[in-house]
């Protein structure tokens, strides 16, 4: 069979299940004007900086409990388990929304198309290096976000090495010592607990003996 | 064809597919994302000398089925939020109140969000309409992208991967046991063992083994 034939399939097959499963949504006419305004303000200013942040904020709030649910490992497991996602959400989000936001910003700077630069600006020549012929977008600002991004990933391959690893190795023992002190605590507290009640338990024995 | 034009061609080429579309260069950038971190696991392990040669051959497919768990879980359920919302707003089953009343006025309300209708193609809407269910439609498509994404990277991947950790965990415990049948830690039938779980001293055991030291996708 040639791949064309199979590409095919899979697009119809694709394709049908889009149709299938938009036939069942409702019908949905957004009125207010707020709520146009939202939404319009989201396809605008949401790129990827706003979007990793997102996912590193509901990440937060869905991964570690994931792992703490995890019957299949024991509890112990579960917590280091838990601490290391902490560790690997906070690592990766702090660094992706920086890179991500840092390229994006360096690309704004020198996309813009020559009749766009003025003449007290500086560095001209360079001020249209990453500017796409023109007419080709109607949004030049969503095209910088477009190519910030994909720079920005390339600039993420060196730095998964260079900061994501050791800050999230850092960030583990930290959050594993914390826990570790915490059970310490515990523990001790259980000890002095329970030698209380069997120092008790042993007056009280002594007490109705001598009686 | 020279360097400076091979560079304006990458630019436009660039610009053609995600000047326009957000939500799709938030995929595609994301599929790429998950590719690239998958693949510095991968070097890690080729080039972390203390990872003996035979353990590489083990440790690198294992590594790259779970990258491929990761991208196929984030691209199929972000993709299908993507497209079904693109439909939606397309055909116009979902839009703007503004749109909706133009489309009743001009006697087209019962073709919307029926197959094959496309609001921009088949419905002369005025410029500023044109712009505002523009607006609409990026707007829709970014927050179904992120919706998808909250869904694939931060609830089905992670149950997925604990799942096949888990069991692959399992089955390598077993492995060294049968191997090594004299290993304290691993030979005696502990309390975890009764109720058929992976402790965090069998993890250990394992990583002095050198077996999993690059910590799995269990996020050890």
């Amino acid at each position: 069979m040639a791949i064309s034939s199979i590409s095919n399939r899979i697009s119809n097959f694709s394709s049908s299940v889009t149709q299938g499963i938009s036939n069942v949504i409702p019908r949905m006419t957004v009125r207010g004007e707020k709520a146009n305004k939202v939404i319009s303000w989201i396809g605008e200013k949401v790129s990827s900086p706003q979007n990793r942040l997102i996912l590193g904020v509901s990440a937060l709030m869905s991964q570690p409990f994931i792992d703490l649910h995890n019957r299949k490992v024991d509890e112990d497991t579960r917590k280091v388990s838990a601490a290391r996602t902490v560790a690997k959400i906070i690592a990766g989000t702090l660094t992706g929304v920086a890179i991500r936001s840092g390229c994006i910003h360096a690309i704004d700077a020198f996309t813009h198309y020559p009749r766009e630069i003025t003449p007290d600006m500086k560095f001209k020549k360079l001020r249209s290096l990453f500017a796409p012929s023109e007419g080709l977008v109607k949004n030049l600002t969503q095209y910088k976000k477009s190519l910030g991004t994909i720079i920005s990933l390339v600039v993420m391959v060196f730095t998964n090495f260079l900061i994501d690893a050791p800050l999230t190795k850092y960030l583990t023992n930290k959050f594993v010592d914390r826990i570790r002190e915490k059970e310490q605590l515990k523990d001790n507290n259980a000890a002095v607990q329970q030698s209380k009640t069997t120092n008790a338990t042993k007056e009280t024995k002594e007490v109705a003996h001598h009686e | 064809m020279s360097k400076a034009s091979m560079f304006q061609n990458l630019k436009d080429l660039i610009a053609k597919h995600y000047g326009d579309n957000v939500g799709k260069m938030l995929i595609h950038t994301g599929v790429i994302g998950w590719i690239l971190s998958a693949a510095a696991q991968v070097v890690a392990i080729v080039i972390n000398d203390k990872i003996p040669k035979e353990q590489k051959m083990f440790l690198v497919p294992q590594e790259m089925a779970d990258a491929a768990v990761n991208i196929v879980s984030f691209y199929l359920i972000t993709q299908t939020f993507a497209s079904v919302a693109g439909k939606l707003v397309k055909s116009g089953k979902w839009l703007p109140g503004a749109v909706r009343d133009f489309f009743e006025k001009s006697g087209l309300a019962d073709k919307l969000g029926k197959k094959g209708f496309d609001v921009t193609a088949n419905g002369n809407l005025p410029k500023d309409l044109q712009k505002k269910y523009d607006k609409f439609h990026n707007g829709i498509d970014v927050i179904a992208t992120t919706l998808g994404s909250i869904l694939s990277c931060n609830i089905v991947t992670p149950l997925v991967r604990n799942e096949i950790a888990a069991d692959r965990q399992k089955r390598g415990i077993a492995r060294m046991n049968a191997k090594n049948p004299e290993t304290k830690p691993l030979d005696k039938p502990s309390v975890s063992s009764l109720y058929q779980k992976v402790t965090l001293k069998d993890f250990q055991a394992l990583s002095s083994g050198s077996i999993y030291n690059n910590s799995g996708s269990l996020k050890i």
